[in-house]
This record gives C-alpha cells, structure tokens and sequence, in this order.
C-alpha cells in the first residue's frame, strides 16, 4: 500500500513542480512588452525525502535570464535615450510557448499515472469487497 | 491457511511488485524534466520468478521472510539510454508504455487471486 502512496506522492510533486513552471511562463508571456522585464527561468531539482519515501521533485530558485534585453528603437517612447532605443524585455514568445507545451505534456503524464495508480489501488480494495 | 496456497503467494507477490514497479515509474515520470536525472526500473517479474526457482516468491526481500526491505538493490540505472540536452534520460513514451505493462501485470495478479478466492470458497462453502 506504501508503494500506491509513493507513487502517488510522485506524481503529485511533478503535478506542482509543472504548474509553477507553467505559472513563470504565463508571467512572461503577460510581461513580453514590460520594458526592462527579464524573463523568469526555473530549475527542476530532485528532493532527497529524509525518510526512504520516494525522491519527489520540486523546483528551485527562480532565476532571472541574463541575456541581453531586445533594443527597440522608439524615439516617441519616454523611456528611449538619446540615440532614439529603449530598453524591452527579452522574453522570446515561440520559446515560451514551447516551454508551456511541455510542461502541459508533463503534467498530463503526471495526471495519468496518477489516476492510474489509483485504479490499481481501488481494484485492490475491490478484492476485499466480495 | 490461505498464505501456504502457492498460488495466493505468487499472485499476491506479482501484485506486490506492479504495485512497486508503478512507484518507480511514476518517479521517473515526475523527474521527466529535472536536469542529470537518469531514468530507473526494478526487475521484471518473470526474472524474480526465475532466479527464486521454487514456488516462494519474494519481490522484495522483506516481503514474505520479514526482513528489512531493500528495494534499492534492484533497481537499476540505464546508463546507455539515449538522454537530452540536460542529461536526464526519460522518455515520457517509454515509461507510459511501461505503465500500462504494471497495470495489466496488476490486474492480472487481482484477477488470479480473485479466482482462486472463488475456488476455495466453493470447496468450503456448504451449499
């Protein structure tokens, strides 16, 4: 029965570790036109449980991506300087996108291990039942 | 009475070992994306069934001789396996595939055990 709990513990922590992920990606779609907003990146590290449970996921610090912020050259905008570019952010869309996508795709595995592993569960009980 | 049936041992055993082989996969699938993370599996069934010979069955050490359970000793890490860019080496098809092969290992012991529950309940049973 432990082995159903493991499992299940398992996919939750991937469940959550995917939807903060997915959370830092719709903040930086929203931000795509935020002058000066650097866009958010999260690492996925492996928690050791402190007793032999199962080594669940869990993300990291959020780290903020260092590469250079897109020059846009708006003289109108009075944020720009005096060659006429200011600063936008350097959120690149199709990256997000992608990054959403797959965290989507993780986190429907996740949900199906889970629903199975409760299936096995139930049908174990089952067996007690007649 | 029930536990000396060898066919309740094996069958509950098998279902004992999908239940174990499921964590390991949902682990994996959890870990789809962590960076450096390799993919692990536990033995198949068949193989423990071989190496134990006779009709006693033991997924896991502790399981039917009381002794500590160590789960670690076989589960294995497929060093080989083709991994991404960040190192990590699961392949979310494979480990679904995977899954699908527990649960129908899973649903075969329960039925196993079911019918042999049903078999000894007509040969106890008066009417």
């Amino acid at each position: 029965m432990s082995e159903f709990s493991n499992a299940l513990s398992a996919s939750t922590a991937g469940m959550k570790a995917q939807a903060t992920r997915l959370r830092h990606v719709s903040e930086n779609i929203s931000n795509v036109d935020t002058p000066g907003y650097r866009r958010k990146t999260v690492p996925f590290e492996m928690r050791h449980s402190q007793m032999s449970g199962p080594d669940l996921v869990s993300v990291g610090r959020v780290r903020l991506d260092r590469s250079d912020l897109d020059r846009i050259y708006d003289p109108s905008n009075p944020l720009a300087d005096d060659t006429g570019h200011y600063d936008g952010s350097n959120v690149d869309l199709m990256i997000e996108i992608a990054d959403a996508r797959e965290a989507q795709r993780s986190y429907e595995a996740n949900l199906k291990m889970f629903e199975q592993t409760r299936d096995m569960s139930s049908r174990l009980m089952d067996l007690l039942r007649n | 009475m029930f536990s000396n049936l060898a066919v309740f041992q094996t069958s509950s055993a098998m279902a004992a070992h999908a239940g174990e082989r499921q964590s390991v996969i949902a682990q994996n699938i959890a870990n789809a994306d962590t960076p450096g993370y390799k993919a692990r599996d536990i033995a198949d069934f068949t193989r423990i069934m071989r190496q134990s010979g006779d009709g006693m069955v033991a997924t896991r050490q502790g399981h039917i001789r009381g002794e500590a359970p160590d789960i670690r000793a076989r589960e294995s890490r497929d060093s080989e396996a083709p991994s991404d860019p960040n190192r990590n080496t699961v392949s979310l098809e494979i480990e679904m595939m995977k899954s699908v092969d527990v649960k129908r290992q899973h649903d075969r012991a329960l039925a196993i055990y079911r019918s042999a529950m049903n078999v000894l309940r007509a040969s106890v049973s008066r009417s």
